[in-house]
């Protein structure tokens, strides 16, 4: 059985190697190269551009600002584009770092040189460069396109359930601006043939980008192909269409060349998205007996000044905890801020350091053990879908996370623990995830070669997903998965479900599951149908499949390879396909992924700095498809998480809200001495309401609730309650020694 | 970037023929920062000449201590000059990632630029980049700026780790020019920012570093250096200590301790080092030179924690040191 089992990459020697060609890699004859040249004032706008240097550089092709820019076609909202401005539009700066100029030239360094030469005369306006400074201005936001969660809600009386209950916390969380930071900077290369364009670009939806690129640009969606090879790191920031894969089509139309736009790795922070800083406002009230009886959840994030993008942090509020009452006020305040974009654990990611962290605070005034308290508050149902969950082992998460770790060693308050120099400190948060799911169609094709083929359009953006989604056409056709081989990220495929929102195991693997079922059944019944298989007559069901080769499950002897069937019958191949609908769900249930974390943290007493020394992360995702690209991926979601709650922090400065620390020296994430001991476990079992496979998304409730581990951790070892990630040495210098 | 004259030459008096009289060339060694300004152009030199061809690497041992090549690479692996040295040894492997210091040479080290964000992101305002243009760190976030020895013109703080330790260690570096040879203790090479924060070393135009100095001390082997920073590894420091010791019979005779991360240039704490002559290296002598190690710090709001940072790193240093 293919699903299951530990099977390493398949794309694993090509990456170890160097063979693996990412989008910046594609080369194309008689390509040529583009560069930005990005606004360095916040706010204001081009009082003149003098492109004349630039032009009379060595290789320049063209130049292009606002005031040469060819048309563009549709517009944003129509086309759902990321931004409400195409780039280029006009002379208005809204952000630093915005596109003023794109300069082409023969090489890449020439372009970079050129686009140096571009003289910009600016009028500057005072930015707004801080979530302090934008608090002023807090509204509730107007949705650009339809809601995707409320933005004011109040569940039974949460004012009055508040003042009666025994014990009241106030409380206020910060997240900073956090930068997906992708190894893989965008890459675009754009090239059109005879009125079709073909992109290769770093993307995560295919599908999604065509119609928005071909709008855009003002050809029919069937005159664009886009292509996505392995990509290099996402996290959420290549979920969209961005303004240089727009600026990459025009620049080839524009020379009559394929043009290729790769933003520098300072672009990286301004040109594709980040997270917005987020103030939480927490209420929360409880009886003595630890049972919640309201929490009161105000959310204010910065939203670029164009337009509102209101952040899901009060996600977690509602859906996590057993509660009886519920409000949730969600406003944001305009900042000149580049676009965010979603990231990784959106929404969850934030509201679990908040909730998870309020939930230990009330830990220590109630005197309940924090894995106690969650457990009192235990929620067997959805409450606003008001259906049970399925697939809900989160007591069993906690059961075994806290046997793992070790959790009965745990001191009652902060500050007991000590080994020689470090306090130690544990800490714990649920994880929580509700699990999305999309349409999804694949393609499998059983050759008469005895080899089979997935075709389907989903990227591979280091997750894994091409090796599961092979061991899940190899579970259904019965065909080894060395022996299958697969065509992905491109338009041309079978549209897959984008690969963010943890939506790739469930849906698009739904859709491979049924084709390749398909696939295997079209066979059995030309083996039944042929006087000439030995399977001939048989009924259907007593024909089962494995290691290419369909035979009698009463007498496994009696069968005969696809290969025989297919050529005996001529056939050179079957092709069917596969479709994972939004009805195929149990209609009974409510669905999410569940986990819980458990950090111990070590601070030097002289030298306080946060090491991560063990983390147990203990997960409830449905069935395993492949224990090791799980674990690993496991692993990545803790660790990235780790850097969101210790280190990683998109510094703005105060004055102009540029960003000051656009390059990996400067924006830390975690280098591997960062890394404890992480051990990541299942609590397995099929949800076969969920998907047929019983397999749910896995990418995002591993990361979810890290942060809150590690910061109760951290008060627990030396009563310091940091509520303002990261937490870095600098907040831990006052207190007591 | 913009675009340059590049050169290489084969001998150190064709490498000074060619930066006479161009005040605009510069040296490039590793280039692992020179290549980055120049990118962001933080400099724009019209001449490059690269060193790398000259014979200026390898170290040279004798009675008064050892010579090290400008273009000795940081990844220098001795076991003499660990034995002899801890702090240097020890500060060149805190420093970078293990790819930087195999390419990271001992002049290129010394002579790199501030780590000063405002400094190396052209679009605002930088005294020391553009001479009369102002600071924007002063209102600016300060969080990893310098808490001595800087000036209403400047801020900024010294990277290096390697000069920390070379000063503590009273090291000399050896410069060439068209007028001869040079030695200036590395304590006196980087200068203070004062109004002339461009005024950045005491090296004169056209003057190369060929080689660092190091004297055989009575204090250069028991030394350390205890670095601390935001994350385990590849970082820069927020304080970091280079501290060495000598005592006779129990008594501290001499000692020295140099601060980094915390000021424009490797910050020699004199007041900390009298604490420790005459004493002891008990816990009471280890705690009064890490209170006087702080002397003279004029932090703001946002760096304040740097001061605690200082205490803690000199206090882990000579605990160490006194443990042996």
């Amino acid at each position: 059985m293919a699903i299951g089992r530990p099977l390493n990459r398949v794309e694993a020697r090509e990456k170890v190697t160097g063979a693996a060609r990412y989008t910046a890699d594609a080369r194309l004859p008689g390509m040529v190269y583009a560069a930005l040249v990005g606004s360095a004032v916040s706010a204001g706008r081009v009082r003149a551009i003098d492109t004349t240097r630039a032009e009379a550089a060595p290789g320049v092709l063209a130049v292009l600002t606002h005031l040469n820019r060819p048309q563009w076609h549709g517009t944003p909202d129509a086309l759902r584009y990321q931004e409400t401005r195409f780039p280029l539009a006009d002379e208005h700066i809204h952000h630093h770092g915005q596109y003023l100029a794109m300069v082409v030239a023969g090489t890449r360094e020439q372009a970079a040189h050129a686009a140096d030469l571009v003289a910009v005369d600016y009028e500057t306006r005072p930015a707004v460069p801080t979530l302090d400074a934008a608090l002023p201005d807090a509204h509730q936001p107007v949705w650009r396109f339809e809601p995707e969660f409320p933005t004011l809600l109040a569940i039974g009386d949460p004012e009055a359930m508040l003042a009666a209950a025994d014990v009241r916390i106030e409380r206020e969380y910060r997240t900073p601006y956090y930068s997906h930071a992708p190894m893989e900077p965008h890459a675009t290369l754009a090239h059109w043939a005879g009125g079709s364009l073909t992109v290769y670009t770093t993307s995560q939806h295919v599908h999604g980008d065509r119609p928005v690129i071909a709008g855009a640009l003002g050809v029919p969606p069937d005159r664009v192909r886009v292509i996505s090879s392995l990509v290099g790191g996402a996290f959420g920031n290549k979920t969209a269409v961005w303004g240089p894969t727009l600026l990459a089509a025009v620049a080839a139309r524009q020379v009559g060349r394929p043009v290729q736009l790769v933003v520098t790795r300072k672009q990286v922070f301004t040109c594709h998205g980040h997270q917005p800083p987020i103030l939480q406002r927490l209420r929360v009230g409880a009886n003595r007996d630890g049972t919640l009886q309201a929490i009161v959840h105000h959310t204010v994030n910065g939203t670029p000044v164009l337009f509102d993008r209101p952040e899901g942090a009060i996600s977690p509020t509602g859906t996590v905890y057993a509660l009886r009452s519920v409000g949730v006020r969600v406003e944001v305040a305009r900042m000149h801020m580049p676009t965010p974009a979603t990231m990784r654990t959106p929404g969850d990611g934030p509201g679990m350091f908040a909730v998870g962290s309020a939930l230990d605070e009330l830990s220590y005034e109630l005197g309940i053990d924090p894995v106690e308290l969650r457990r009192r508050n235990h929620l067997a149902a959805h409450p606003l879908e008001r259906k049970p969950w399925s697939g809900k082992q989160l007591l069993e998460c906690y059961d075994e996370g806290a046997r793992r770790f070790g959790w009965e060693r745990r001191a009652p308050r902060p500050r007991m623990m000590r080994d020689g120099g470090d306090w130690v400190g544990f800490g714990m948060s649920s994880a929580q995830r509700l699990e999305h799911h999309g349409p999804a169609r694949a393609v499998v094709e059983i050759r008469d070669d005895g080899t089979a083929e997935v075709r389907t359009s989903t990227q591979e953006i280091g997750t894994g997903n091409l090796t599961t989604l092979t061991q899940v056409a190899a579970g259904g056709t019965g065909i080894e998965p060395d022996r299958i081989g697969f065509r992905s990220g491109d338009t041309t495929l079978p549209e897959s479900s984008p690969t963010y929102g943890s939506r790739t195991t469930g849906s698009t693997g739904t859709a491979v599951h049924l084709a390749a079922l398909r696939a295997r059944q079209v066979a059995a019944r030309l083996a039944i149908a042929d006087a000439r298989s030995p399977l001939h007559g048989l009924p259907e069901e007593r024909i089962g499949a494995a290691h290419g080769r369909l035979y009698d499950v009463d007498a496994p002897r009696r069968g005969e390879t696809y290969r025989e069937l297919l050529r005996r019958n001529g056939r050179r191949s079957i092709v069917e396909q596969g479709f994972h609908d939004l009805a195929g769900r149990d209609p009974r249930f409510s669905y999410a992924t569940f986990g819980a974390h458990f950090t111990e943290v070590r601070i030097d007493d002289t030298l306080r700095r946060v090491r991560v020394t063990r983390h147990v992360g203990v997960f409830a995702v449905g069935r395993v498809l492949n224990p090791k690209t799980a674990r690993n991926q496991a692993q990545g979601g803790i660790v990235y998480a780790l850097g969101g709650a210790l280190m990683e922090e998109l510094t703005a400065d105060p004055v102009t809200g540029r960003f000051i620390a656009p390059a990996l020296t400067d924006y830390h994430v975690p280098v591997n001495a960062d890394v404890g001991e992480i051990d990541v476990s299942f609590v397995e079992e099929p949800d076969y309401g969920a998907h047929p496979l019983g397999a749910k998304g896995l990418g995002e409730v591993v990361a979810v609730g890290v942060h809150a581990s590690i910061a109760n951790a951290v008060y627990h070892a030396i009563g310091i309650r940091v509520r303002d990630l990261p937490i870095t040495p600098d907040k831990l210098v006052a207190g007591p020694r | 970037m913009d675009t340059f004259d590049y050169r290489r030459p084969a001998s150190v008096r064709e490498a000074l023929r060619l930066v006479a009289g161009h005040p605009d060339a510069a040296f490039v060694a590793g280039g692992t920062d020179l290549v980055t300004l120049l990118r962001d152009r933080v400099r724009t030199p019209g001449r490059l000449v690269d060193i790398n061809g000259l014979p200026l690497d390898g170290l040279r041992w004798s009675r008064d201590g050892v010579r090290i090549g400008a273009l000795c690479r940081n990844a220098v692996d001795d076991p003499r000059l660990a034995a002899a040295y801890p702090v240097l040894v020890r500060a060149l492997r805190s420093g970078a990632s293990p790819q930087i210091r195999n390419r990271a040479t001992f002049g290129g080290n010394l002579l790199q630029g501030v780590r000063c964000p405002y400094f190396r992101l052209p679009e605002f305002a930088c005294n020391r980049r553009d001479p009369g243009a102002g600071c924007a760190a002063a209102g600016g976030d300060g969080r990893l700026l310098g808490i001595f020895g800087t000036s209403a013109a400047c801020v900024a703080v010294h990277p290096s780790d390697c000069a920390v330790a070379l000063v503590a260690l009273d090291a000399t570096v050896v410069v060439e020019g068209t007028r001869g040879t040079r030695r200036i203790p590395v304590g006196d090479l980087h200068r203070l920012p004062g109004d002339t924060p461009h005024e950045e070393h005491a090296l004169r135009p056209g003057e190369l570093v060929v080689a660092v100095e190091v004297p055989a001390r009575p204090f250069a082997a028991r030394s350390t250096y205890v670095k601390f920073r935001e994350r385990a590894s590849y970082a820069f420091a927020l304080a970091s200590a280079a501290v060495a010791v000598h005592s006779e019979h129990g008594v501290v005779r001499d000692a020295r301790i140099c601060l980094g991360g915390v000021a424009p240039k490797p910050w020699r704490a004199h007041a900390a080092e009298r604490a420790l002559r005459g004493e002891r290296l008990d816990a009471a002598t280890v705690e009064a030179a890490a209170e006087a190690a702080t002397a003279g710090a004029r932090p703001r709001p946002d760096n304040a924690y740097k001061v605690e940072l200082v205490r803690g790193v000199v206090r882990r240093a000579l605990t160490e040191l006194g443990e042996k």
